[in-house]
């Protein structure tokens, strides 16, 4: 019989690896797999928190991860890609794939020692770290990617990793629904609004790094 | 005095906006924009009303009110007010616009009601929602005019400030698996014991919120959004977002007892002597008069941040440059929206000789520059010198002296830029290519006329509001 540390045991080391996969992968659609994976794994670690503690609140932020997260964003995005008619590839050298992973690793640990240094002792909760660990990967794959559409998988990382800490350590955290529901929406206005408004007016997924803008 | 029920007023401070926001989506012609104004005008006189009344307190789990929410109350409404006004002028110059006058005015008004909203509420996370909100509801404002530029820094926007903002909601966390709460009215009267949790929240609070506010190095998306935007939501951003977010964040360092350990003294200063002297320098090489104005603003957030830092006096001067920059920044930019009309440029060397050829907009603009850039008598002279004195007094010689540094470099820097424009020779390059009536000038004068009054009269109200807002934070006003 499962008990609820070996879920939160089993959902952490999912979602590590597969933070560590999103920085290493060149290409657009298994990046999006990899996110939607990620969400999903999220969600069943929030519906046994919401079974075992009959939290409503844990079970809405599930569905909601299912449904916004693992379905309804990755699929917009799916959308983009076909849209552009070409096979996405944003890094195409090896050396800057192995460079990325490698950053990957060396920004886990050091978020994890960060962690183990300073809150620790206050978060005792087994798996405390790891979303610490997640914050920081989706913040490297904002700051390190060029690709709009691999940055929107980035800022999904981000909120993953904020609803993995509420549902962690501060469950009973006031407004957290709501919370989510908002970074959810700003998600939707990401993807659905300007990614296609910059299709249209750019053609391109890419960060122009237009000269107007330099300074 | 007792104008308005405070309840009352709260409900129209807090719900004209978002009245007014849904009213503009009726398709007939002017009424958009008849219901923008009057949802403007409306929160304004309750912003006033409250702020006249004076009354402090909280209404039902999560509204409430102080001296601080009401000095920012004033100033968000003022600057909703006049940009409002200023827009109908400005759409009418846009060409193929992205939105529709009716979407415009709608999300103008929810703009509005996202920074209203996060400063009359008493609960962290309401509050960062509605610094969230914001985001969302100001990011298609950025695209209005359909340029790459426009969407490029829009995605910026976007991606950044939310980037920053879950670094705040991470704060929060650490604040409420500490303390059990997140009422900030609550936990700024007890401040809870300081603890290894709080202080890493209150640092993390100002990374989050301060990727909002523009402080250094998290301030990338500001000169881009600022610069693309149309001008009367440049002028909010600059004007009244910063602050609001700001705003937010000082609801968290109000938790601190004070005096605020060194720990976070120093992070504030570190922070915002970066900005402040980066935005100074940085200006210095732009090519675009709205990104001149925009890394202006960076270097104003940044010592406001120092002040806020140094408590004492320099809070006081950091609340009072806060207000004045915020009149004064809505004018400027205001101004380069007539000269963006009318000479179709955002380029310093494409413009000349504005005394003759816009001379109400010239005149108010170079005003406007002296009032942002600090220039006695305008109420940012005031705030600068009590913040540099507040330095002074704490024994921070060297920070007075870098404080002086940046204030001088960004006042050379943009009054020299905006004098060639407005001066300089026509014969150079450039003319107005489209006769802007220069009406909308006359809110800019308005503008720039409270900078100045803040500067050299004890405004009624307003001026207590700040004094006791400065008291809240720990502050000691002169």
């Amino acid at each position: 019989m499962l008990s609820t540390a070996d879920v939160i045991a089993f959902v952490g080391v999912g979602i590590l690896l597969t933070a560590l996969f999103l920085q290493s992968e060149s290409f657009i659609s298994p990046l999006i797999q990899g996110i939607a994976l990620q969400s999903l794994l999220l969600a069943l670690l929030l519906g046994w928190l919401a079974s075992t503690e009959g939290s409503l609140d844990l079970a809405l932020l599930a569905g909601l991860t299912v449904v916004v997260r693992a379905l309804v964003i990755p699929y917009v995005l799916r959308r983009q890609i076909r849209a552009f008619h070409w096979r996405i590839r944003e890094i195409h050298a090896a050396s800057r794939v192995t460079g990325h992973a490698l950053a990957a690793v060396a920004a886990a640990i050091i978020a994890w020692f960060v962690f183990q240094q300073t809150l620790a002792s206050v978060f005792p909760q087994p798996g405390a770290a790891l979303p610490f660990v997640l914050l920081v990967q989706g913040l490297l794959m904002l700051a390190t990617r060029s690709n709009t559409l691999v940055q929107v998988i980035g800022y999904l990382e981000e909120e993953n990793a904020i609803v993995y800490a509420g549902a962690l350590f501060a469950s009973a955290f006031p407004l957290f629904v709501e919370v989510v529901v908002f970074l959810d929406v700003l998600g939707v206005v990401l993807v659905g609004v300007i990614l296609s408004i910059q299709r249209d007016v750019t053609g391109s997924p890419e960060q122009a790094g237009l000269e107007e803008l330099a300074g | 005095m007792n104008v308005l029920d405070p309840l009352l007023g709260l409900y129209l401070v807090l719900l004209a906006p978002p009245a007014s926001a849904l009213l503009a989506l009726i398709p007939y012609s002017g009424a958009s924009r008849m219901a923008a104004r009057v949802g403007s005008l409306v929160a304004l006189a309750a912003a006033l009303a409250l702020l006249v009344d004076g009354t402090s307190g909280r209404w039902g789990l999560y509204l409430g009110l102080d001296s601080l929410s009401r000095v920012f109350l004033v100033m968000v409404t003022s600057v909703y007010a006049t940009s409002t006004w200023y827009s109908e002028g400005y759409l009418r110059g846009v060409h193929q616009p992205f939105l529709t006058p009716q979407l415009y005015y709608a999300l103008l008004g929810a703009f509005a009601f996202a920074m209203v909203a996060t400063l009359v509420v008493t609960d962290l996370g309401l509050m960062w929602i509605g610094i969230e909100a914001t985001t969302v509801a100001s990011a298609l404002l950025v695209v209005l005019e359909r340029k790459p530029t426009s969407v490029e820094a829009a995605w910026r926007y976007t991606l950044i400030a939310s980037a920053g903002l879950t670094i705040a909601l991470f704060a929060l966390l650490l604040i409420y698996a500490d303390t059990g709460t997140l009422d900030a009215f609550a936990l700024a009267a007890t401040h809870p014991a300081l603890s290894l949790p709080i202080e890493m929240a209150v640092a993390l609070a100002l990374v989050g919120y301060g990727t909002k506010v523009g402080l250094f190095p998290m301030h990338t998306w500001l000169p881009d959004a600022h610069s693309e935007a149309p001008s009367p939501i440049s002028a909010m951003f600059s004007g009244v977002l910063l602050p609001t977010a700001l705003y937010a964040f000082l609801r968290v360092y109000a938790i601190l007892p004070s005096p605020a350990p060194a720990m976070v003294t120093d992070l504030l200063v570190t922070f915002g002597l970066a900005t402040a002297l980066s935005g100074a320098f940085l200006l210095q090489r732009q090519r675009s008069f709205k990104r001149l104005l925009a890394y202006s603003s960076m270097e104003v957030m940044g010592i406001a941040v120092v002040g806020v830092a140094l408590g004492g006096v320099a809070l006081y001067g950091a609340l009072v440059l806060l207000v004045t920059h915020a009149f004064a920044k809505s004018a400027a930019f205001y101004c380069a929206g007539n000269v963006l009309r009318s000479t179709g440029t955002t380029r310093v060397d494409e413009v000349r000789d504005l005394q003759h050829l816009m001379p109400r907009t010239g005149g108010a603009w170079v005003l406007a520059s002296f009032a942002v850039t600090g220039a006695p008598p305008f109420g940012t002279f005031l705030g600068e010198l009590l913040i540099v004195m507040g330095a002074i007094a704490a024994g921070w010689y060297w920070l007075a002296l870098l404080l002086v540094l940046a204030v001088l470099v960004a006042f050379l820097g943009v009054n020299s830029q905006i004098g060639r424009m407005v001066f300089g020779s026509s014969s150079a390059k450039g003319s107005v290519q489209t006769r802007v009536p220069e009406d909308s000038a006359a809110v800019a004068y308005l503008n720039v006329a409270i900078a100045l009054a803040v500067g050299v009269a004890s405004l009624p109200y307003l001026s207590d509001a700040i004094r006791a807002a400065s008291s809240l934070l720990g502050g000691s006003p002169p």
